[in-house]
């Protein structure tokens, strides 16, 4: 890659998707799957991967100034290893969905119409806005990546324009611009006080005085609604549950970490200084009450999706536990921050394969009743094989990624002595055990016979990312360095 | 890597790899026919390699570490002879249908993991081998599909879940204490008492063990998943897969006297659990769940002297464990297979083939002199000493003749005709002579000592006391009450229900939440939240 620099490889992560995305509408639904599939698939991926290359070869942050316009009121990007990271995991993600949306269609009710060309086009958008979240280092920047996700996310909810649909995207929406609105607000308010956006910049000049803190209380909640973090997690269930199954995988997979992604780099790079230890606890609770609700909830779900989409709500305050132990352990503990890094992209491959493999289920079964699931054993052996895999990774069995996450947010918090953050982590796995064995136990070995055949392919896919997120976890430790480049407290 | 070290790495490699070669659509219907091929590795390897230089990856930091010392090689050839027994009469009691591939995916997944334990040599690896020997087993023994059958199942697995998680906070312990980041459970047992909590750590290493080991109150699984798991894999869950506990009870246990009262107390639990097994066994009717209560028992004896050699810092304790063990896994092997045999044979066939030697076996289970269990017995008796505790060890084995006549009436009044394929026949018998004679070769080779020495007179009495005992129990048994299998699961069910409505009443507090001007508050309040940990807790 020597003849490309660095930088324009950061901005052509955003450009690539959001090209796709203008030139869909011209091309048709069949023409701008096929530039998809076959064009931004393997350039994202190749993009990506060159980003990560150029972090870990250089072990610095990769900067740009795009257009030229330097801080303190430029648009600037950047790649740490964190970016790099959730890039890639992005590239395979939205990959795979697109794979697997080219072989399936979207399902009876949103596969005919205007619905395909809808999706081939606001997929591609919704990959630009993940992929700006992840690089945008100005707040500017940030709340275009979060319009872009909203407005993107939105109509491929409804899709299929039932009447339930809509009302879970009208809620969505309700609590998206809200969200919206107190980052919008936060972001007036630093303006304000220092006349700057760029990340880098602020997190240099800021004091705790009370506009800072005011912007810093009216982003952060900004952000815990759409990454739907209990309590303000109502929109997400019925939202991601009643999308066809490739925009659940999408939503849950990656437009919420964006979200999540966006409290790190605002907590751990931009205000470091104000991060509280009650402030970090207050995080760290919303995230254990979000696993014992959100695992009770998915428990008792009839709908298979339902389940899957509140298992999301539980799986997401993991992540938030990361705030009390790197808090704790300080720079030179990275086991705690490499948990939660693991945690998201481990959760992303997992939840992408379980949604996948839900909707292939309820495609053969013609039913998602979690009591129904009888044939699906014979049916679809390989989607609930990818079902069972992910459940595993998620539940924390090793080898697999969610193991390796677990262990080391254990770890932190067993080092720093808080061993209440290590019941929680325990009781969240039993929990999955829990919904994950409904769901097992119904699908294999059942009575009763599949109503449609589901090809393989698609299937393979599903496969495919539970088995990534299981050899995720095989990744020895120590030589996981990326997402470590540009971690808090180290040499820039 | 020498070829010492290939065979270790192929030992819990070759199921799965067989599994693999198995899958495809062409060879899937071999595969029953195959699985007596996936333990030899495991033998070889237990024959040629024990003591063999560990294999580290990343010796300068984390340590993972493949190893097999001399107690779990005792171990570990044992388990694969049984699997591999076992694995020629699953072949002849499943036939060859799609239940029967869907077995051997199972079979072959939880083998991996059973024969695994006893070569993996740091945390992460003991613990996967030992979530694949405990999680999988679920598909064994809800094969039949029968409502017992999944019940047992479906208890098995929560309790292996919560064993898991028991296991993963004292690993999690373990590993916290190690200065330097190393996870080789050696490292990790050295500097247990300079970690936090390692009384904690210790408690939890023994309750998550203890529960695969069958260990009182956790051992409710066994009566419960034994009888209604088919017959091949009731021998390798009583055999081999409840030893999974015993090694790790052997590994992360500190052998060298420095925990005493830890040895103290679980040697009291072990005794506890040996005279409970005994007083459950003798009042059931089904042969399966006298053998399941039978290793409960035996167990227990074995916990009791593993918590006496701790408390003694006995050098060669777990030696002596694991010879016993050994013993017990061939022996409780063979017996549930001859269950299976004993159906299909009438007269004096049954009387030869299965009923005589199975007496010989049951016998050795209270320590009658000239079988292998006296040899287990004996190799096992310095740990007990003198006192109290030699006095309870005898008790138990009079207990254990008591409970296994009992077995062995059981057995008899299963007696059947027909006829018997020879698959189930050879197995049975080659587990037989091998827990008859494999004792005696070893008992000289391990330096315990000249077998044909043994005082005689001593190791009679309880068996003589236990036979007098079972006389007794066929005079007056009828009036024992049944005690239902799982005894202690019952009245702990009864209380699980009760606090079912939790989730009820999580699932209200969700749906009020859903409510818009609730949902509205609970923003104010979580902004007002926010702010005030940001200004007051502020540095």
């Amino acid at each position: 890659m020597q003849a490309m620099p660095a930088g324009s490889l950061v901005v052509l992560a955003v450009m690539l998707p959001v090209a796709a995305a203008t030139l869909a509408p011209l091309l048709g639904a069949r023409g701008a799957q096929r530039a998809i599939v076959l064009g931004l698939l393997p350039a994202s991926l190749a993009v990506a991967a060159a980003i990560a290359a150029a972090v870990l070869r250089t072990g610095a942050a990769i900067p740009v100034h795009v257009g030229g316009w330097a801080p303190p009121l430029g648009i600037a990007f950047g790649a740490d290893g964190l970016s790099a990271a959730f890039l890639l995991t992005g590239a395979v993600v939205m990959g795979a969905t697109a794979i697997f949306a080219g072989r399936t269609g979207l399902g009876a009710a949103a596969g005919t119409g205007r619905a395909p060309l809808a999706f081939w086009t606001l997929l591609p958008a919704l990959w630009a806005g993940v992929n700006l979240a992840f690089v945008a280092n100005d707040l500017f920047s940030v709340f275009i990546a979060l319009e872009l996700l909203t407005f993107g996310a939105i109509p491929l909810v409804c899709l299929d324009g039932s009447r339930e649909t809509l009302a879970a995207a009208l809620r969505y929406l309700m609590f998206a611009l809200l969200g919206s609105v107190l980052w919008l607000l936060g972001v007036a308010l630093l303006h304000g006080t220092y006349g700057v956006l760029d990340l880098v910049l602020l997190r240099g000049a800021v004091r705790p005085d009370a506009a800072t803190i005011l912007a810093a209380v009216l982003m952060t909640v900004g952000l815990l609604a759409k990454a739907a973090v209990f309590p303000l997690h109502l929109w997400l269930p019925a939202a991601h549950a009643g999308a066809p199954a490739a925009v659940s995988a999408v939503l849950s997979a990656l437009v919420v970490k964006a979200a999540f992604f966006l409290l790190v780099r605002l907590w751990f790079g931009t205000l470091p200084a104000l991060l509280t230890p009650a402030l970090a606890g207050l995080l760290a609770a919303l995230g254990a009450a979000a696993i014992l609700v959100g695992g009770v909830m998915a428990l008792r779900q009839a709908r298979l999706k339902l389940l899957v989409a509140y298992s999301t709500v539980a799986q997401l305050g993991y992540l938030l536990l990361m705030w009390p132990l790197v808090l704790a352990t300080g720079p030179e503990g990275a086991g705690a921050w490499l948990g939660g890094v693991l945690q998201a992209v481990s959760h992303a491959l997992a939840k992408a394969a379980m949604f996948l493999a839900a909707g292939l289920i309820a495609a053969a079964l013609g039913d998602d009743r979690v009591a129904a699931l009888g044939p699906a054993g014979r049916a679809v052996p390989l989607s609930v094989l990818a079902f069972a895999l992910a459940g595993l990774s998620l539940m924390g069995i090793p080898p697999s990624g969610g193991f390796t996450a677990k262990w080391l947010l254990l770890g932190a918090a067993i080092e720093t002595g808080q061993w209440w953050w290590a019941l929680v982590v325990v009781g969240g796995g039993l929990l999955t055990g829990g919904y994950l064995y409904r769901v097992l136990s119904s699908a294999i070995g059942g009575e009763g016979e599949a109503t449609a055949a589901v090809p393989l392919a698609p299937q393979a896919v599903a496969l495919g990312l539970a088995v990534l997120s299981v050899g995720l976890g095989m990744l020895p430790l120590y030589s996981f360095g990326l997402v470590q480049v540009g971690r808090p407290g180290m040499a820039p | 890597m020498t070829a010492a070290q290939l065979l270790v790495v192929a030992t819990p490699l070759a199921p799965l790899l067989l599994l693999a070669a198995g899958l495809p659509r062409a060879t899937r219907r071999h595969l029953p026919a195959l699985l007596w091929l996936a333990p030899l590795p495991g033998l070889a390897a237990a024959l040629l390699a024990g003591g063999a230089p560990p294999l580290v990856l990343d010796p300068d930091r984390l340590r993972f570490t493949l190893a097999l010392d001399a107690p779990a090689a005792l171990l570990l050839g044992a388990c694969a002879l049984l699997w591999s027994a076992a694995g020629i009469h699953a072949r002849a009691y499943l036939g060859t249908g799609p239940g029967a591939v869907r077995f051997a995916a199972w079979w072959l997944v939880t083998q991996s993991g059973s024969l695994g334990v006893f070569v993996a040599g740091d945390l992460i690896g003991f613990y996967l081998a030992f979530a694949l020997v405990s999680l999988p087993a679920y598909g064994l023994i809800v094969h039949d599909g029968t409502p017992a059958a999944r019940r047992a199942a479906a208890v098995t697995l929560l309790l292996a879940v919560l064993g898991e998680v028991a296991l993963l906070l004292g690993f999690v312990l373990l590993a916290d204490a190690v200065p330097g980041g190393s996870i080789a459970i050696a490292d990790a047992v050295a500097a247990l008492r300079g970690g936090k909590a390692p009384d904690l750590a210790i408690a939890l290493l023994i309750a998550g063990f203890g529960l695969k080991a069958g260990l009182l109150p956790l051992h409710v699984w066994l009566p419960l998943a034994h009888p209604a798991a088919p017959m091949p894999a009731s021998a390798v869950l009583s055999g081999a897969i409840v030893k999974a506990g015993i090694i790790g009870l052997l590994r992360v246990l500190p052998l060298d006297g420095s925990e005493a009262g830890w040895g103290a107390a679980l040697a009291a639990i072990g005794f506890a659990t040996a005279f409970w097994g005994v007083g459950c066994g003798i009042t059931q009717r089904n042969p399966k769940t006298v053998l399941a209560y039978s290793t409960v028992s035996q167990m227990g004896l074995l916990a009791a002297a593993l918590g006496l050699g701790m408390a003694a810092g006995e050098p060669g304790a777990a030696l002596a464990i694991a010879f016993a063990a050994l013993h017990h896994v061939l022996a409780k092997g063979a017996l549930f297979l001859a269950v299976g045999v004993i159906a299909g044979l009438g007269g004096w066939r049954a009387m030869l083939l299965v009923l005589l030697p199975a007496l010989v076996l049951a016998l050795g289970f209270g320590g009658a002199p000239l079988t292998g269990g006296a040899l287990a017995k004996a190799a096992t008796k310095p740990l007990f000493g003198e006192s109290l505790a030699a006095t309870l060890a005898a008790l138990s084995a009079a207990g254990s003749t008591l409970l296994m006549l009992h077995f062995t009436r059981r057995l008899a009044a299963g007696r059947g005709a027909g006829g018997v394929a020879p698959g189930l026949l050879l197995p049975w018998l080659l587990l037989a002579v091998a827990a008859m004679v494999l004792p005696w070769v070893l008992y000289p080779r391990l330096g315990l000592g000249d077998p044909l020495a043994l005082p005689m007179p001593e190791a009679l009495w309880p068996v003589l006391l236990g036979a007098a005992l079972f006389a007794a129990l066929r005079r007056w048994g009828a009036r024992l009450p049944a005690v239902p299998e799982g005894d202690l699961l019952h009245p702990a069910e009864r209380v699980l229900r009760a606090t079912g409505g939790w989730g009820a009443g999580i699932a209200r507090i969700e749906a009020a939440l859903r409510v818009w001007p609730v949902a509205g508050m609970a923003l104010l309040l979580l902004l007002l939240a926010v702010g005030a940990t940001l200004t007051i807790g502020a540095r």
